[in-house]
């Protein structure tokens, strides 16, 4: 019954001193003490089951990362009580830093001046592991993660895909049961992206390492998270089975259009739904099955003057734009609510 | 910490200072530059004769020599922690099952024992057949110099560390930096040996930790200071030593709470 991941309540607030425009607003600042409180994250709760591979989303700002610095132990909480591997966190830094493994996607944690081979040693001996582990473990990640060949190279000449398959790397040094993942595809392509994935898809599925990821591609969550939790402006609006998300929005597309000229709205293809528009151009959502896609974009561009189109599958966000105007639709969400297993 | 990874990480601090060779050179003339300029100025001083705070033309060069020597071999880095908490890296430090102050001791010392052996110890020793200095040596002066230089050393390096932890609170540290070198250099007694100060200043010199930084163990090396004087000296940074500890561990405590990541 206990989680390997909880959080109950967890809250975090930034105190921002406000700082006018310009020279005189700086100075005006020195003085004043007027301060914002900015709320990063709010009330929030749950529990992740050992072995789980939870995806963690939500747009820019809604407080992703935030979360993961508290599971981490990075950042103290203002409110709530986060409990990893039964461990406060950020009362036991050193103590949960043992048991997790962290990648931030945005930033390195390799030595940027050394040789690959280095950082994992520096590593190996931080971790306390034996040499014959740490053998069999570099083997295994060399293997499936592809490094051959980058291990006498220096950090700083690693492109970003090879520097981020490093970085998974070093997270799994000493074994961890708990894995945070924050953006670890963020601006690698296509191919990049798909090695990480299988290679989690298998670390979850062989030993059973509890994952949290955050990302902001869609397909990284379809393709590994059985469960997924989405947060906005610091709330909790969905937590529950990947699944049950994409049966409510099963053939939902985004259709990208350029228009010759500005258009206001298409009556005459109603099935196109306007989401966006932004000078002459508009986005569209189909949400009427595979089958009507095409004669609906076929009818669009006999009847206005199309310069390019494209079809795009619909977006985190858009995602969770759609749960609020679905609200009624998807089951509802209560903090601290387990989610199904 | 655990000492293989203490040392690990002071190896690969002093690895890192090898790297910058150009750095290091302009480091070496510099050294020796201001070497050459206090030298210089202090025998100009008491070449009329005079022995002021009880200094001959001789034993303040030879002063003069061993508390820059010093403070060279206690070059640190006294920016990383600002840096590493307004770029938001100090996140990937924290994730480790190191403790920080440590891991920041660890790599203080890797940086500190490459100048020492690079420029703080040739130096020294150049200057000593170049000025002909005549240290005296004693087994007991040796031992308690050597003492010294330790705590000397973990004071400087607790008081960059606590200047550092400002960053927790304000985003611009370089005024409190500013105000930290101008009491250093004026203080620490590697440019002023502090018995030339004048009796107003003595207050200022016990209630801050400056002086045991530089003077004290360059004075007990040279042996200026008595024997019993030196015992009261040790005594006294011993204490600072243990003050600058627990305030380093109440600034980390308060500080981890108010920490903001920059950069997501």
């Amino acid at each position: 019954m206990a989680y390997t991941i909880e959080a109950q309540n967890l809250a975090k607030t930034f105190t921002v001193n406000e700082s006018g425009k310009g020279l005189l607003g700086a100075v005006k600042a020195l003085f004043s003490t007027k301060k914002r409180i900015i709320h990063a994250v709010e009330n929030i709760s749950f529990g992740i089951g050992q072995g789980e591979f939870a995806g963690y989303v939500g747009e820019n700002g809604a407080g992703k990362s935030t979360t993961i610095k508290i599971l981490t132990g990075i950042l103290v909480p203002t409110g709530g009580v986060a409990r990893v591997n039964g461990v406060v966190p950020y009362e036991n830094r050193r103590e949960n830093s043992k048991n997790i493994g962290v990648v931030f996607g945005q930033r390195t944690q390799l030595w940027w001046d050394l040789p690959v081979r280095e950082s994992f040693e520096i590593l190996r001996v931080i971790y306390r592991v034996s040499k014959g582990d740490f053998d069999a473990t570099m083997a295994r990640l060399t293997m499936g993660l592809g490094l051959d060949g980058l291990m006498e190279m220096p950090v700083r000449k690693l492109s970003l895909g090879q520097r981020m398959r490093c970085d998974i790397a070093a997270s799994l040094v000493h074994r961890p049961a708990v894995l945070f993942l924050d953006e670890p595809t963020i601006g690698l392509d296509v191919l990049a992206k798909e090695n990480i994935r299988s290679f989690l898809r298998e670390l979850n599925a062989k030993d059973g390492t509890t994952i949290i990821l955050t990302t902001h591609d869609m397909n990284d969550i379809e393709q590994l998270c059985k469960r997924l939790i989405i947060l906005d402006k610091g709330r909790i609006v969905h937590d529950g089975p990947t699944d049950e998300l994409k049966k409510k929005f099963p053939h939902d597309k985004i259709i990208e259009v350029d228009f010759e000229n500005e258009v206001a709205a298409l009556p005459l293809v109603p099935e196109l739904e306007p989401i966006r528009r932004e000078g002459n151009k508009m986005w569209l959502r189909h949400a009427h099955g595979p089958s009507g896609l095409a004669l609906a974009i076929g009818k669009l561009a006999s009847l206005y003057p199309v310069k390019d189109l494209s079809v795009r599958e619909p977006s985190v966000e858009l995602i969770v734009r759609s749960i609020y105007e679905k609200t009624a639709a998807l089951p509802a969400y209560a903090p601290g609510e387990k989610a199904a297993e | 910490m655990n000492p293989a990874v203490f040392g690990k990480f002071a190896a690969v601090s002093f690895q890192k200072e090898i790297a910058y060779r150009f750095d290091y050179f302009m480091a070496v003339l510099n050294g020796f530059l201001y070497v050459f300029v206090f030298t210089a100025l202090w025998r100009a001083l008491y070449a009329q004769g005079g022995g002021a705070a009880g200094f001959t033309a001789a034993s303040i060069t030879a002063y003069a020599v061993v508390a820059m020597a010093i403070r060279i071999s206690f070059s640190m880095d006294d920016t990383t922690i600002a840096i590493k908490v307004r770029d938001g890296s100090i996140a990937t430090d924290l994730i480790r099952p190191v403790s920080f102050f440590m891991m920041n001791l660890a790599q203080c010392i890797g940086f500190s024992a490459f100048h020492t052996v690079a420029r703080g110890v040739p130096i020294l020793i150049f200057s000593i057949f170049l000025f002909k200095l005549d240290i005296p040596f004693t087994a007991r002066g040796a031992a308690l110099g050597a003492l010294s230089l330790v705590m000397g050393y973990l004071i400087l390096f607790m008081l960059n560390y606590l200047f550092g932890l400002i960053a927790f609170w304000v985003i611009e540290v370089f005024p409190f930096q500013l105000t930290k070198y101008g009491l250093l250099n004026l203080l620490g007694g590697s440019v002023i040996p502090v018995d030339l100060f004048p009796a107003f200043m003595k207050p200022f010199l016990v209630l801050l930790p400056f002086q045991h930084i530089f003077y004290t163990p360059a004075a007990i090396l040279v042996g200026h200071t008595a024997p019993e004087r030196a015992l009261v000296m040790l005594a006294e940074q011993a204490a600072w030593v243990g003050i600058m500890g627990a305030a380093s561990l109440l600034a980390w405590n308060a500080g981890k709470s108010r920490l903001v990541i920059q950069g997501g």
